[in-house]
């Protein structure tokens, strides 16, 4: 007890070590690890990071233009923010504030998007204009 | 892992390593000597503690964004840096954490209680430690000054390293080992921090895992961590073996525990810091 007494009587007279949380926080340092973003518009559905992320939180699907991100499980390793091939995932310093339910977020490259778009453009034209010829061939 | 392909890695992610292992050696042994204070039931030495830990914790975010798990590891370096000005930062709060440390462990070491709940509790002899294959901070404080640091890896070579040694080998032994551990350690990132060499901070590897075998002994705060790979070429590695220093010291307590009283059972068991989950593997 007498070893103890400077540290309580330090105590006694100081303020509190703990802060008031939801009222005042502490802003998080610069390079954090506090969460992960895709960005739709670089990403190209490649999936590697699906393939290289340690915990499983990230699926692609390539055919639906679709990436599935489950934050839940995310343990900000940084794995696939090295691993992309176009730089698509940045790194945020901010945690993510508690959830009540397991967040599910979907992504769509817009690249692809585009791609299918004017893809799926080409294909209606050509398909118009075969039924063009074949209506033209019928009329003759 | 790098030995696997071999690669070397470079002098700055090699101290660069050395430095987080010994903040988190320095948290680790914060988190125990809360922990015990706890489980005899010391409760304000055990936020104390806790609170010292959490500047250690803050130094963690900040240089490798994490709290607890640095997770700065990559095959072939590391992944973050620490800038000049981070490292006056360091400097300064770790100058601060000893000096608070200092005047706990004063506590811990000196008061009648502590005393009371540790000396003479829960003995290990310097033959049964050996015998039993004990690591660590166990070991040492059976008098056994061995350390898998003394094997050189990374930085250790460089700086100025003894392993601390106690030889009572009771639970107040392992306190003291684990409170002198924290000043070494601080003593330690001061030193890989001045002599921090310039250069890259990671090689690139490139390739899966080539076949070969590689075994490396490191020293975790808990004792000596033992890894194993076996490559075969593939994407995946053919076996990957990890043994825990929990692993190792769960046997200590066969000699610890029976004929103790029943109320010295949490600070014996907790004496070996056990952490289940690693050793369940
Ligand atoms: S985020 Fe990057 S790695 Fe993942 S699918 Fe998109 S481009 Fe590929
Ligand atoms: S940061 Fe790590 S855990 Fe999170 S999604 Fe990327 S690879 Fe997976």
């Amino acid at each position: 007890m007498p070893f103890m007494l400077p540290t309580i009587l330090k105590n006694l007279f100081t303020g509190y070590a703990t802060r008031l949380y939801p009222v005042q926080v502490r802003e998080p340092f610069e390079n954090a690890r506090g969460h992960i973003r895709f960005n739709e518009d670089k990403c190209i559905m490649c999936g590697v990071c699906a393939m290289r992320c340690p915990s499983v939180s990230i699926t692609v699907e390539k055919k639906k233009n679709e990436l599935t991100f489950y934050p839940a499980r995310c343990i900000v390793c940084e794995v696939c923010i090295h691993a992309c091939p176009s730089d698509a995932i940045d790194l945020i310093f901010k945690w993510r504030t508690p959830f009540y339910e397991k967040p599910v977020e979907i992504y769509k490259s817009t690249r692809i998007a585009q791609l299918r778009e004017t893809a799926d453009a080409a294909t209606d034209a050509a398909t118009d204009a075969a039924k063009e010829e074949e209506s033209a061939k019928e009329d003759k | 892992m790098e030995r696997l392909w071999p690669v070397e890695i470079s002098p700055r992610a090699k101290y660069l390593r050395t430095f987080w292992a010994e903040l988190a050696r320095t948290h680790s042994h914060l988190l125990w000597l809360g922990l015990l204070a706890d489980a005899f039931g010391f409760e304000s030495m055990f936020l104390q503690f806790w609170r010292i830990r959490e500047r250690v914790l803050d130094l963690l975010e900040m240089t490798a964004g994490h709290r607890v798990i640095p997770s700065v590891n990559i095959i072939g370096g590391v992944r973050r840096d620490i800038t000049p000005e981070q490292k006056k930062v360091i400097i300064d709060t770790l100058d601060i954490i000893r000096k608070e440390s200092d005047e706990l462990v004063k506590v811990v070491t000196r008061d009648y209680t502590v005393k009371k709940r540790t000396v003479g509790i829960g003995v290990v002899t310097k033959e049964q430690a050996i015998q039993l294959g004990c690591v660590g901070p166990v070991l040492r404080a059976s008098g056994v000054p061995e350390d898998a640091r003394l094997t050189k890896y990374d930085a250790y070579g460089d700086l100025n390293y003894e392993p601390v040694v106690e030889t009572a080998g009771d639970c107040y032994a392992r306190t003291l080992v684990r409170a002198r551990e924290i000043f070494q350690s601080i003593d330690l990132q001061l030193e890989a921090l001045s002599k921090l060499p310039e250069g890259e901070i990671a090689v690139k590897v490139k390739g899966n895992p080539p076949k070969n075998e590689a075994v490396m002994r490191v020293e975790a705060p808990r004792g000596e961590l033992f890894y194993y790979a076996k490559g075969n070429g593939s994407r995946n590695l053919e076996r990957m073996k990890i043994r825990t220093p929990t692993f190792a010291n769960l046997p200590s307590l066969l000699v610890m525990l029976p004929g103790c009283e029943l109320a010295d059972v949490p600070v014996i068991v907790l004496s070996i810091d056990p952490c289940i989950c690693c050793m369940e593997r």
